[in-house]
């Protein structure tokens, strides 16, 4: 079980990874922080895999803060004004 | 445990990068959101090296503050110079690669002289988590915190402080029109804060609580809250103001009132200088401390002397 | 492995699936807010996943119903989330 369970783990850092060209890429801000949202939400899901496979229970309260707050970067992407953001 | 050793690999090797990126990415946008998967990264790292403590306050403060902090300062050079925001030099300076070889020296000894050095047998460490059975709490970081090492923590509390009122002194007052971005009017945040600021004052009570026991404590609690607080500004539901009333003033520094007026009062009972006399004077000093950090962060976030609520 | 193990790493597996459809998603289509799919619907459904494989795991109430309220906390933030990058990049007129 711990076996899958680390396997599971590797699986989505590797799509955090691909995740990035989105971010480097953009071509909007809205894009990149999308990927942003994306990286947030699959780091939760690895947090969660991650305290049943190092038995810690501690980190599914890591994954509560961060799905908790997660909105509030967006409430502040929101009042950026869009438009030309490579500068 | 080929598996575990890829996940770190992984890890160290994304955070190498993304630090990389986040410096020398010439779109401001593009290295505040990098910055912002930083710190994701980082909680994933620290918990791997079993520093659960430190994730914790990692997902507080980077998911809750800094990452709509730097949205906000972004946002705030785009007003006062639509222009040309960001005044950073073009090319790099003649210095930047010799200096970066010589760090890269300097650690690589660094981490090789440690590789050679035995670990020693008798640390602190080991005292410290001799003594914690008598000391009555379960996790060892809030009794390093409190008990053993509580000056570095007074004096912490007192760095808040003085950095908040370093802020307030070199920086006028954000307008209130400034620090809001969402309209009240706007579908969806309404119910969003419904959930999200009593959810956090539960969540910061539960950190609180359980800090004597698990992982969690004053800061990470304090940060939380802040985190509700940032979420009030930024939807307008909380102002800065002008003038801190008592409540503001006595919020900020009761963090530090409640630790030295226990710290110093157990000297009347002839015990020495900053020994708590037990597990409730940790509570009511956390608590103390849960409130100041918390305050003093969102105002800090929303460079104002005083936070008012929405009129009307 | 015992019959719930078996019923948890298929939720699992289902789960990292959903995963990798929601980066495809995004790596993928071809604007905005389609790309805004990815995150609300497929990372969600991948969430849930995997979640309910954990709670089968930990066989524990407790366990359980801290990772619903994960999951539930997870769909509201991509709900106001989405709703806002939508509204930003329409405002910017893409």
């Amino acid at each position: 079980m711990s076996q899958i369970l680390g396997l599971a783990i590797l699986f989505l850092l590797l799509n955090l990874v691909a995740g990035l060209w989105r971010v480097a890429r953009g071509p909007t801000g809205a894009d990149r922080m999308l990927a942003a949202l994306l990286f947030g939400s699959t780091t939760v899901a690895v947090l969660l895999i991650m305290a049943e496979w190092m038995a810690m229970p501690a980190l599914r309260s890591v994954a509560l803060l961060f799905v908790m707050l997660a909105s509030i970067v967006t409430i502040a992407f929101f009042g950026l004004p869009t438009g030309d953001d490579e500068r | 445990m080929v598996i575990s050793v890829l996940i770190d690999f992984l890890l160290a090797a994304g955070m190498v990068v993304l630090a990389l990126q986040v410096v020398s990415d010439k779109a401001v946008l593009r290295s505040i959101i990098l910055f912002v998967v930083f710190g994701l990264v980082m909680a994933l790292a620290w918990t791997r090296l079993h520093a659960p403590d430190l994730a914790l306050a990692e997902a507080a403060i980077g998911a809750g503050v800094t990452g709509a902090l730097m949205m906000m300062a972004w946002r705030r050079l785009l007003i006062i110079n639509p222009e040309r925001p960001a005044d950073t030099p073009l090319g790099r300076s003649r210095l930047a690669v010799p200096v970066a070889l010589l760090s890269a020296v300097l650690v690589a000894t660094i981490g090789l002289t440690a590789l050679d050095v035995e670990s020693p047998t008798h640390t602190a460490g080991q005292v410290a988590a001799e003594e914690m059975t008598a000391t009555g709490l379960g996790n060892p970081v809030t009794g390093v915190l409190l008990l053993f090492r509580n000056l570095d923590t007074l004096l912490e509390m007192a760095v808040l402080l003085i950095a908040l009122l370093g802020a307030r002194a070199i920086s006028p007052p954000a307008s209130p029109e400034e620090a809001a971005v969402v309209e009240t009017g706007t579908p969806l945040v309404g119910a969003l804060l419904a959930i999200l600021v009593p959810l956090s004052i539960l969540i910061a009570t539960h950190l609180l609580l359980a800090g004597t026991h698990e992982p969690g404590g004053a800061f990470q609690a304090g940060a939380v809250l802040a985190a509700g607080g940032v979420a009030l500004i930024l939807s307008a539901r909380l102002k800065p103001g002008e003038r801190p009333g008592i409540v503001m003033q006595l919020g900020v520094t009761v963090g530090l009132i409640a630790f030295v007026a226990i710290g110093v009062g157990i000297m009347a009972l002839g015990e020495t200088l900053l020994v708590l006399p037990g597990t409730w004077a940790v509570y009511l000093i956390e608590t103390a401390m849960m409130v100041s950090i918390g305050l003093t962060l969102a105002l800090l976030f929303a460079g104002a002397p005083a936070l008012v609520g929405r009129r009307g | 492995m015992s019959a719930s193990e078996w019923v948890a790493v298929a939720l699992l597996i289902a789960g990292c699936f959903f995963y990798l459809a929601g980066t495809i998603g995004l790596l993928r289509f071809g604007d905005v807010h389609s790309r805004l799919h990815a995150l609300t619907k497929a990372d969600n459904l991948g969430l849930m996943l995997v979640c309910a494989a954990l709670a089968m795991l930990s066989a524990n109430w407790r366990t359980a119903a801290l990772l619903v309220l994960v999951w539930l906390l997870g769909l509201l933030a991509a709900t106001v989330s989405a709703h806002l990058i939508a509204r930003h990049a329409r405002r910017g007129g893409d």
